[in-house]
């Protein structure tokens, strides 16, 4: 009973971890104040 | 101890194990993604290509054309498409700008690709264009899915703005990585002329000279199998002004040259891509395999631990039981006779 109650804590921490990092998600970002160029850069 | 010992890694190795599928199968499909603010600018060239000279409609030679192609995150655009159709979406504005060898302009077409931020498929919102004409593309542009596969794709071609297979042609070594080679074949097609020519021509000017352009194109991309990203394109591409009508007249060559990615864009793109994959081979690869066998090392421990404190104990109680069909017998209370062990 006890090695199912630790089991079932280790499957519960997984899921929290997951649902969480998930639900953050990576950052949006923002519109790059760059031009669209019409002219060749020296360097990438 | 030992018992708790044992419960704290089954506990532990089954939230590595767990982890494992979890990161492959749920994270990473929606943690993998497109960013919706990327920019990015390429560079790519035509050496002793042949150029239409709109001030005679003669072709001629020029040492070189430079095309830039800038992509450009919209993410505002991006965050109104979400909420109208609650997907996660990448909105990129587009200029593919051709510059002559005096790097006046040849031809400008400005582009907006709407597409998935995790597959990469179009999404058919948020004013999708190609030199302001709406289009309704079925297939990927500039940038494969994650976890390219070993086949053929649908690719939309920004020119005739139609999409046509894309065909996977092996497996090929480029700059140190092991990379998809795709390649795609435009037959003679007409096609709109851009908006913008030099000279300040307009595409009625054009088409009031009896000429409609016709276009085609070997399209061949690099692609990083991991991230999807093209590390290297090239193009076989040609272009004719032909007489409406008239089949029977010698077409003006209006562009006839190998267009291929500046040597520094390839590099920068090699090097952007060799560190991206290794974000995504952790998710895909790395971690599952690490977490699954690091879970599955702490169960075998757990059970070991579990399985000696059970003989520790049965060791301990063996020697001490009662006569009466083996229940262990128990240190007596103070001041209770010990007569009072065994059955009741």
């Amino acid at each position: 009973m006890r090695a199912l109650a630790a089991a079932a804590i280790g499957l519960a921490a997984a899921l929290t971890l997951v649902f969480a990092v998930t639900a953050i998600g990576p950052p949006r970002g923002t519109t790059s104040p760059e031009p669209l160029l019409t002219s060749a850069p020296a360097h990438p | 101890m030992r018992r708790r010992a044992s419960l704290v890694l089954l506990a532990l190795a089954v939230f590595l194990t767990a982890l494992a599928p979890l990161l492959r199968w749920y994270v990473f499909p929606r943690m993998a993604k497109v960013p919706a603010g990327r920019y990015q600018a390429v560079v790519l060239e035509a050496k002793d290509a042949t150029l239409i000279d709109y001030a005679t409609l003669e072709p001629r030679r020029v040492s070189r054309l430079t095309m830039i192609q800038t992509l450009k995150g919209n993410v505002g655009q991006a965050d109104k498409v979400k909420e109208a159709t609650g997907r996660d979406v990448v909105v990129w504005d587009t200029l593919t700008y051709a510059a002559g060898p005096d790097g006046r302009m040849v031809t400008r077409i400005p582009e907006r690709y709407v597409f998935d931020a995790h597959t990469q498929q179009p999404v058919h919102a948020g004013g999708e264009n190609v030199d302001g004409t709406p289009v309704r593309r079925d297939g990927i542009e500039y940038k494969w899915p994650f976890l390219v596969e070993k086949r053929d794709y649908r690719y939309f071609d920004m020119m005739t703005r139609t999409t046509a297979p894309i065909h996977y042609r092996g497996t090929r070594s480029f700059h140190g990585l092991d990379v998809y080679y795709f390649e795609q074949t435009i037959p003679w097609t007409q096609v709109p002329l851009p908006r913008q020519l030099p000279l300040g021509i307009s595409p009625d000017t054009v088409r009031q000279l009896g000429l409609e352009r016709w276009y085609t194109t070997q399209r061949m991309f690099w692609v990083d199998p991991v991230t999807g990203a093209p590390v290297n394109g090239e193009e076989i591409h040609r272009e004719e002004m032909r007489w409406t009508g008239h089949p029977e007249k010698k077409p003006i060559t209006a562009f006839d040259g190998h267009v291929r990615m500046r040597p520094d864009y390839v590099d920068a793109a090699v090097s952007l891509v060799k560190s991206q994959r290794q974000l995504v081979l952790l998710l895909t690869d790395y971690l599952p395999w690490a977490f699954a066998g690091l879970g599955t090392g702490l169960l075998a421990l757990s059970l070991v631990l579990e399985a000696r404190g059970r003989s520790r104990d049965r060791r301990a109680f063996g020697g001490k039981r009662a006569h009466d069909g083996g229940k262990p017998a128990r240190p007596a209370p103070a001041g209770e006779p010990l007569s009072r062990g065994g059955s009741p």
